[in-house]
C-alpha cells in the first residue's frame, strides 16, 4: 500500500497545538486544590468522577500522534512514580505554547531544542541545593512539631476538610442533572481538521473559575470535547486549606498526631511521638493536605518501623502493603490492618466460624483452581478421542474431578486455599460444605507475602501436593472496624487474614460515596509511593513553588547575560558545530519561554488555591518574588529564607497570613525532575517532528475524504 | 457456479523516468529523507491514523521498513537501500539521498543514458580508488589500542539520532557503554578464525538512560514468584556450574501430529504420560548431577518442582533470541527432543546470580570466559527507547565494522564536499585517452562529473535544516555551516568556527565559498590538501565500510534505474 505523508506546518506546528489543547484539561488539576471533574461517556451515559491526571488522560481522545505520544510519557511516569503527572501534563502545555511563540519569532527549530535542554539541565542541576537529606528533615520536622498547640486532636474535622466538600458534591451533582447547563459541543467533524479541533477544545474553556468541569467523552470515533460549566458557586473554591504541601498553616491546621487519638485497630508504640511515628512527620509533609492518607501511611510506618528494626531491613515497605476498598462505611473508618483484608461471599464466610482462633493449614495456588486450567504454555491436543467403555451418567467425569480434588484437601488437611486466579463455582461449593476457605483473585504480592511466613509453596495444580507445600499458622477473622463491630455489607463480607510476624498491612480504605472509592484509593498509592520514592533517592526538594522559583531566577539570571564570555563559552560546549553555531543568537527568547512554563505553572497553582483572585495577580505576586530574589544576590538564600518562614508565594496577604512557623511541604526530587524533563522531551520530540507518515488501511480512507488534499501521497 | 474473468492485459509504460508521475514521487522521497538527515534532522511519526502505536525517528531503518512505496522505480530504489542497510546499518540515508540527486542531476543532462552509466562507474572507481589509497583526506585510521576514535565513531552515530533525546551527558553515558559492550564481545584468546560474540540488548523503559549497564553474561527475565530467597545452585566438582539448555517444549503437552486422531481409552491419561516422561527427563539430570536448567519454552510446574526439591534451578521462557547467544556462552547444545538426552549436550557456566531493574526481575547467567554480554537500556518512553535501541544496534555494527577495517571518514559533510572537489580537480586532468575508452567527449564527461560531485554536495547540504548557508573551504575541501540570520555579505572567516567533522578550525583564511551546487564551481588547484591538525577529541566520523558501500549502492542504483526503459505491470 502507498502511504499518506502530512507536512507539519512550520509556523503553525499542528503536533505542538494538540499537545497544548489536550493539556489544557489537566490545568485545573494541578496543585494540592485540585477541582474534581466528571468524566461524562456520550454514548453509555454513564460517568466517573475523576481528580487526577493520570486518570484524565485515561478519558481523552487520544488517537492523533501527538496526543499518543502524550498518553505514553504520562504512563510512563504514572508507572515509575505515581506522581508528578499533573506537573507533567500542564508544563507540556505550556511548553508547547512557549515553543510556538519561539516559532512565531522565526527561532530555528534546533536553537530551541538544544537551549531548552540545556537550560534545563542547567536548572536540574541548581534546585540541588534545594535538596535536604531525609535525615535532616526528619530532624527538622520532629523538632517542629512537638508542640502543645499541634496535638489538637480533631479527627472528626478530616472528611469533609479534606476530601470532596459533601456541598460541593451536591453543586456538581446538580451540574449534571441540569442538561441545559452542559454544552455538549458538535461531535461530528473530523480530527484531521487541526483547526477546527483546536477551537472545539480552546473555546469552552474560556471559564476556568469553575470548580467542576464536564469533560464529554464522544463517541469512539470522534474527537472528545471538554466543555467547562462555571455554575458551582465559586464560594467553594474558597474553602479553607487545613493543611497543603503550598499553603500550610500550622495555627489552624487540625491534624492530629497525638498517639492517644488514634482509633485504628494498631495502637502505636509508647516513647516519644516523634520518635516512634518516624517518617511521619515526612509522610505528612509530602501529602497534598489528604489526611486520611497521611494517617494510614502513619500507622503503617509506624508498624512497618518495629518490623524493620528487629530486621534490620528498609523502614517503609511498600509491597508489603495491600489495598481493601469497602465501600458504605464512613471515611472515619478507614484503618489499616495487619495481614489480609478481603471481600468474601456471605456462604465462604460462614466457614469463618468455625475456624476462629485457630491456626490453619494454608495452600497457595498460583493459577486458576479450575478443571480446564493449564499452566500458560501448555497447547491443549485437539484431536484425541476418548472411548468410554461402560457407559456412565453424563456429568460424572467433572465430578470425578471434583471429587479427587476435594480428596487432596482434605488428605493433607488444608483449611484455607489462597487462588491468584479464578476458583469453579462447584469446587467451591463443596470446599465451603467441607469448611475450606477457598478465596480467589488473590494478587501475587500477598501469595508471596504468606508463602514467605506460613513456609507454604505455591502449586500450579492440586495434584502437586505433598507435605512440604502446605503451610501453617494462618488465622481468619472478620474484619472488624475500630468500634469493634464486624461489617455486613449487604453482598460482601470483610475478613482478616493473618499470620504471626507476616510483612503484609491492608489499608482499608471506606467511604459512603460509591463514584469516590477508586480516587480515596489512587490518592492513598499516590502518597505510599512519594514517600516510597522519597525514601529511595534519600532526599526531598522544597516544596511550595520553592524549586519553581528558584529554576525561574535562575534561567532570569541566564537570559539577561547572555553574550557574556562566560556563557559564550558554556555555549560553547556543544562540539556539535549543527546545533551550536546559531545557538547564542537565540538564547534569550528560548530560555525566556522555558521559564513562561515554570511562571505558568506557579500562577496557576495559585489561582487553583485560590490564594489570587487572577492568574494576573498571581503573577504579580511571582514577579515581586523574583525581584527580591535578585535583590537579595543569592537568590537560593533568598527562597529557603522564605521557605523556612512559610511564607513562599501565599505571603503576607490573604487570610492565612496570621501564622508564624508554618508547616513544611516537600516534594519528591526525582519524580519531580523527571516530570519536567519527560515534558519537555515530549515537546521537543513533537516540535522536530515534521511529517507524519500514515500507514495501512487509513490511507485509503485519507485519499478518498475531503482532507486528501493536505496529504501527500507517495 | 463460478464465473471467469477474461484476464486484464499487462500495462507498458514506456520511458518510465520521463512521466511527472515518477518525478514527483522522486522529489517527495529525496524530500523526505533530507529532511531527516543528520543531527539536526527532523523527525517523522510513523503511524496507522487510528490510535496505533507511533513510531518516531528519522533513521532510513525504521522509515524505509514501513513505508511501502507504491512506483515501481522507486521500489527498486527503496529495496537496494534497505539491502544496504541490512547488511552496513549505518549509511542508509547517505545512499538513499545520494541515489535520488543522482538520478534528478544525470536526468537533467541531455546525454545518452548509456554514456552517463559508463562516465559514472569511471567516477565511482576514482572515488573508491582515493578512498582507499594512502593519500586519501578524508579518511583517518582508527587504533584499537587508544579510546578516542573508537569513541568519536560511536558518539557520531547516536548524537545524529535526535529522536532519542539524549542530553550530552547521556550521550557520553552510552558512548562508554557502547564501547564496553564491544569490548565484552571480542574474544580474548584469538586463534585462527577468531568469531566476535553478541551483545544482547536487554529492555527496560521508563528509566532514565544514564541508568543503563553492561553486564557480562546474560540476563533471563523471569517472575518473582519463581525466585526462591536463599539462591542455591548446585555444583560440580570443578566448582562450575553445570547446564542443560532445552530449545523443546517442556510444558508437557503432547507433540501435535498435524492430521488424523488418537484414539485413548478411558481412564488413560496422555497428559500424565507426558508429564511422567518429563519427570524423567528430571530424574536423569538430576543423575548426571545438572545444576540448572534453563529451557527456550515452558517448562510444567511439576516438573520444575520436581528440579527444585532436588536443588536444580529451571528458568523457562529464555525465548528463541537468547538460544544462539546462551549456547555459544556456555557451550551448551539446545537439546531438542526429551527421549534422548546425551551427557555431551551439557555446558557450563561459573555463576548465577539474581538481579533486579525497575521492576524486573532477571535471572544473571555469568560464564567463565565470556564474550556475550547484556546492554540493559533504558530511555524515558517507549518511541525514543525504540529508537535508541536501532541506534545502538547499528554502532555496534559500525564498531564491528570497523575492526574488521581500522579506518573511518570525516562526517559532518567534509568527506562529500573533499571527495567532490577531489573529483572536480581530477575530472579535468584527466588524458584524452581516457574519453577515448569511455567513448564520450570532454564535455560529456565535466556534465556527468559536474552532476555528480553536485549530487554528493546536496548531501552535505541537507544537513543544514534551518535555513543558515553551507559553506566550503577552497584549501581542504570541508563542509562549513553559518547559522541563519546573517547577512550573506558579511566576512564568512567571523560567522565559522569549526567544520562540520571538527578537525578544521577558524584559524587561516581558508577561502570559503558558498556550496549551494551550482554547476562549473571553481576547482581547487593541486586538489583538496590532507587537514593538517592532528586528530582532535570531539570528531565526527562516520564507518568507512559502510559509507564506500553507500557511494557505491547509490551509484549503482542510479545506473540500473536511468537504464530503465519500459515498466510492465500485471494488473490483474
Amino acid at each position: 500500500l502507498p502511504m499518506a505523508f502530512r507536512d507539519a506546518n512550520a509556523r503553525r506546528h499542528t503536533g505542538l497545538q494538540q499537545l497544548s489543547s489536550l493539556a489544557l484539561a489537566g490545568r485545573t488539576l494541578l496543585g494540592p486544590m485540585k477541582s474534581y471533574k466528571f468524566i461524562v461517556d456520550e454514548s453509555t451515559n454513564q460517568s466517573t468522577l475523576i481528580c487526577s491526571a493520570a486518570r484524565l488522560i485515561e478519558s481523552l481522545d487520544l488517537t492523533s500522534a501527538a496526543g499518543q505520544l502524550l498518553n505514553e510519557t504520562i504512563q510512563a511516569q504514572n508507572k515509575e512514580f505515581r506522581t508528578g503527572i499533573s506537573t507533567l501534563l500542564f508544563l507540556v502545555g505550556a511548553w508547547s505554547n512557549a515553543v510556538l511563540e519561539c516559532l512565531q519569532q522565526n527561532v530555528p527549530v534546533s536553537a530551541i531544542v538544544s537551549v531548552m535542554s540545556e537550560g534545563l539541565n542547567s536548572c536540574c542541576e541548581r534546585v540541588q541545593c534545594l535538596q535536604i537529606s531525609i535525615h535532616d528533615v526528619n530532624k527538622e520536622l520532629c523538632s517542629s512539631s512537638v508542640r502543645p498547640n499541634a496535638f489538637k486532636s480533631k479527627t472528626c474535622q478530616i472528611g469533609c476538610d479534606t476530601l470532596l466538600n459533601p456541598q460541593i458534591f451536591l453543586y456538581v451533582q446538580k451540574d449534571i442533572s441540569a442538561p441545559e447547563e452542559v454544552i455538549p459541543v458538535d461531535s461530528h467533524s473530523h480530527q484531521e481538521d487541526d483547526s477546527n479541533f483546536n477551537e472545539r477544545l480552546l473555546s469552552p474553556f474560556a471559564s476556568f473559575g469553575s470548580i467542576a468541569s464536564l469533560v464529554n467523552l464522544t463517541g469512539n470515533k470522534s474527537t472528545s470535547t471538554i466543555s467547562g460549566s462555571g455554575v458551582t458557586a465559586s464560594s467553594c473554591n474558597k474553602q479553607k486549606l487545613t493543611h497543603s504541601r503550598y499553603f500550610s498553616t500550622l495555627g489552624k491546621s487540625h491534624f492530629s498526631s497525638q498517639q492517644g487519638s488514634f482509633q485504628g485497630c494498631l495502637s502505636g508504640p509508647s516513647a516519644d511521638p516523634c520518635e516512634c511515628y518516624g517518617l511521619g512527620h515526612l509522610a505528612m509533609a509530602l501529602s497534598r493536605g489528604n489526611q486520611t492518607s497521611v494517617k494510614l501511611l502513619q500507622r503503617i510506618v509506624a508498624y512497618q518501623r518495629g518490623k524493620a528494626e528487629c530486621s534490620g531491613s528498609s523502614p517503609f515497605n511498600i509491597a508489603g502493603i495491600v489495598t481493601c476498598c469497602l465501600l458504605g462505611l464512613p471515611e472515619s473508618y478507614s484503618c489499616v490492618s495487619p495481614g489480609f483484608v478481603t471481600l468474601v461471599s456471605p456462604e465462604q464466610a460462614t466457614v469463618i466460624k468455625y475456624f476462629e482462633d485457630k491456626a490453619l493449614r494454608i495452600l497457595l495456588v498460583d493459577g486458576d483452581l479450575t478443571e480446564q486450567y493449564r499452566h500458560l504454555g501448555f497447547n491443549r491436543p485437539c484431536n484425541v478421542k476418548t472411548i468410554l467403555e461402560h457407559p456412565s451418567l453424563p456429568g460424572d467425569r467433572a465430578d470425578l474431578w471434583l471429587s479427587s480434588m476435594l480428596d487432596i484437601l482434605i488428605s493433607f488437611e488444608v483449611n484455607l486455599v489462597l487462588v491468584k486466579g479464578n476458583v469453579c463455582e462447584n469446587l467451591m461449593e463443596r470446599c465451603i460444605a467441607n469448611s475450606i476457605l477457598v478465596i480467589g483473585s488473590v494478587t501475587r504480592d500477598v501469595l508471596c507475602a504468606f508463602g514467605e511466613v506460613t513456609s507454604a509453596q505455591p502449586v500450579t495444580y492440586l495434584t502437586q501436593l505433598n507435605a512440604s507445600c502446605v503451610g501453617s499458622g494462618a488465622q481468619v477473622g472478620l474484619w472488624k472496624a475500630c468500634d469493634g463491630r464486624a461489617m455486613d455489607l449487604g453482598e460482601l463480607v470483610p475478613v482478616r487474614i493473618k499470620v504471626r510476624g507476616i510483612p503484609l498491612l491492608t489499608a482499608v480504605l471506606t467511604t459512603t460515596v460509591a463514584s469516590k472509592m477508586q480516587l480515596i484509593e489512587d490518592q492513598f498509592w499516590t502518597l505510599a509511593y512519594r514517600l516510597h520514592h522519597a525514601l529511595h533517592d534519600e532526599k526531598v526538594l522544597l516544596g511550595g513553588g520553592a524549586a519553581e522559583l528558584l529554576c525561574l531566577s535562575h534561567i532570569q539570571m541566564l537570559a539577561e547575560q547572555p553574550l557574556q564570555p562566560a556563557n559564550k563559552n558554556a555555549m560553547k560546549k556543544f562540539h556539535n558545530p549543527w546545533l551550536a553555531a546559531s545557538a547564542t543568537e537565540y538564547t534569550s527568547v528560548v530560555l525566556q519561554a522555558l521559564a513562561s512554563g515554570w511562571k505558568q505553572y506557579l500562577s496557576v497553582v495559585m489561582c487553583n488555591t485560590a490564594k489570587t483572585a487572577s492568574e494576573l495577580e498571581a503573577c504579580t505576586s511571582v514577579d515581586h518574588h523574583l525581584k527580591k530574589a535578585a535583590e537579595c544576590g543569592s537568590p537560593s538564600a533568598y527562597i529557603l529564607k522564605e521557605f523556612r518562614r512559610g511564607d513562599l508565594l501565599g505571603g503576607g496577604s490573604g487570610p492565612f497570613a496570621d501564622h508564624g512557623d508554618g508547616l513544611k511541604v516537600y516534594d519528591n526530587v526525582t519524580a519531580k525532575t523527571e516530570a519536567w524533563r519527560r515534558a519537555l522531551d515530549l515537546v521537543l520530540l513533537v516540535l522536530q517532528t515534521d511529517a507524519e507518515i500514515i500507514t495501512g488501511p487509513k490511507r485509503n480512507q485519507l485519499l478518498n475524504s475531503h482532507v486528501s488534499s493536505e496529504f501527500m501521497f507517495l | 457456479m463460478s464465473r471467469l474473468e477474461a484476464k486484464k492485459p499487462p500495462l507498458f509504460i514506456s520511458e518510465p523516468l520521463t512521466k511527472d508521475t515518477f518525478s514527483q514521487s522522486l522529489s517527495l522521497l529525496n524530500g523526505i529523507l533530507k529532511s531527516c538527515y543528520g543531527p539536526a534532522g527532523r523527525l517523522k511519526q510513523l503511524h496507522n491514523g487510528v490510535g496505533g502505536y507511533v513510531c518516531t525517528t528519522s533513521q532510513s531503518s525504521a522509515i524505509l521498513s514501513r513505508l511501502s512505496v507504491s512506483h515501481p522505480v522507486l521500489r527498486v530504489l527503496t529495496a537496494s537501500v534497505q539491502n544496504h542497510i541490512s547488511r552496513f546499518s549505518d549509511c542508509g540515508l547517505f545512499t538513499a539521498i545520494l541515489c535520488c540527486s543522482l538520478i534528478e542531476s544525470f536526468k537533467k543532462l541531455n546525454i545518452a543514458s548509456c554514456t552517463v552509466i559508463k562516465i559514472s562507474k569511471h567516477l565511482l572507481s576514482l572515488c573508491m580508488d582515493y578512498l582507499n589509497s594512502e593519500a586519501c583526506g578524508c579518511r583517518v585510521s582508527v587504533d584499537f589500542s587508544s579510546l578516542e576514535t573508537l569513541l568519536c565513531l560511536v558518539r557520531s552515530v547516536l548524537r545524529s539520532k535526535p529522536a532519542c533525546m539524549l542530553s550530552k551527558p547521556e550521550v557520553d553515558h552510552l558512548t562508554v557503554l557502547i564501547l564496553k559492550a564491544f569490548m565484552f564481545t571480542v574474544p580474548c584468546h584469538v586463534e585462527t578464525n577468531a568469531v566476535l560474540g553478541k551483545c544482547v540488548i536487554v529492555p527496560v523503559k521508563g528509566r532514565r538512560v544514564v541508568d543503563s549497564t553492561v553486564l557480562p553474561g546474560l540476563l533471563i527475565e523471569t517472575p518473582e514468584i519463581q525466585l526462591a530467597k536463599p539462591l542455591t545452585v548446585k555444583r560440580s566438582c570443578s566448582n562450575m556450574i553445570k547446564m542443560a539448555l532445552f530449545c523443546v517444549s517442556m510444558s508437557g503437552d503432547l507433540f501435535n501430529p498435524e492430521e488424523g486422531t488418537i484414539t485413548v481409552h478411558h481412564g488413560i491419561s496422555l497428559e500424565k504420560s507426558e508429564l511422567n516422561r518429563l519427570l524423567n527427563v528430571g530424574k536423569q539430570l538430576v543423575n548426571d548431577e545438572v545444576g540448572l536448567v534453563v529451557c527456550q519454552k515452558v517448562i510444567h510446574p511439576s516438573l520444575k518442582q520436581y528440579l527444585k526439591e532436588n536443588h536444580i534451578m529451571a528458568v523457562d521462557r529464555a525465548g528463541l533470541s537468547l538460544m544462539e547467544p546462551l549456547s555459544q556462552m556456555t557451550g551448551s547444545k539446545p537439546i531438542a527432543s526429551i527421549h534422548l538426552l546425551s551427557p555431551s549436550c551439557y555446558g557450563s557456566l561459573k555463576d548465577v546470580r539474581i538481579e533486579s531493574f525497575a521492576s524486573k526481575h532477571f535471572v544473571h547467567l555469568i560464564p567463565n570466559d565470556t564474550v556475550v554480554c547484556s546492554l540493559i537500556l533504558c530511555n524515558r518512553n517507549e518511541t525514543a527507547w525504540d529508537e535508541l535501541k536501532r541506534a545502538c544496534e547499528t554502532a555496534e555494527h559500525v564498531l564491528q565494522l570497523t575492526i574488521k577495517e581500522p579506518l573511518a571518514l570525516l562526517g559532518g559533510g567534509c568527506t562529500e564536499t573533499h571527495l567532490a572537489s577531489y573529483i572536480r580537480h581530477k575530472s579535468c586532468s584527466l588524458p584524452t585517452s581516457s574519453f577515448k575508452d569511455l567513448d564520450c567527449s570532454r564535455s560529456q564527461y565535466q556534465l556527468v562529473a559536474d552532476g555528480f560531485c553536485c549530487s554528493l554536495e546536496s548531501v552535505a547540504c541537507s544537513l543544514n535544516h534551518d535555513d543558515g548557508e553551507i559553506l566550503t573551504d577552497m584549501v581542504y575541501g570541508h563542509c562549513w555551516f553559518v547559522p541563519s540570520g546573517f547577512p550573506s555579505v558579511s566576512n564568512c572567516s567571523d560567522l565559522v568556527s569549526k567544520c562540520g567533522c571538527g578537525i578544521n578550525g577558524n584559524t587561516e583564511n581558508l577561502n570559503w565559498r558558498l556550496l549551494q551546487g551550482q554547476f562549473g564551481s571553481p576547482i581547487i588547484q593541486g586538489g583538496p590538501k590532507e587537514p593538517s591538525g592532528k586528530v582532535a577529541d570531539f570528531l565526527t566520523l562516520d564507518c568507512f565500510a559502510a559509507k564506500c558501500s553507500g557511494l557505491q549502492v547509490a551509484l549503482e542504483t542510479a545506473n540500473l534505474i536511468l537504464d530503465l526503459s519500459y515498466v510492465i505491470e500485471d494488473q490483474n
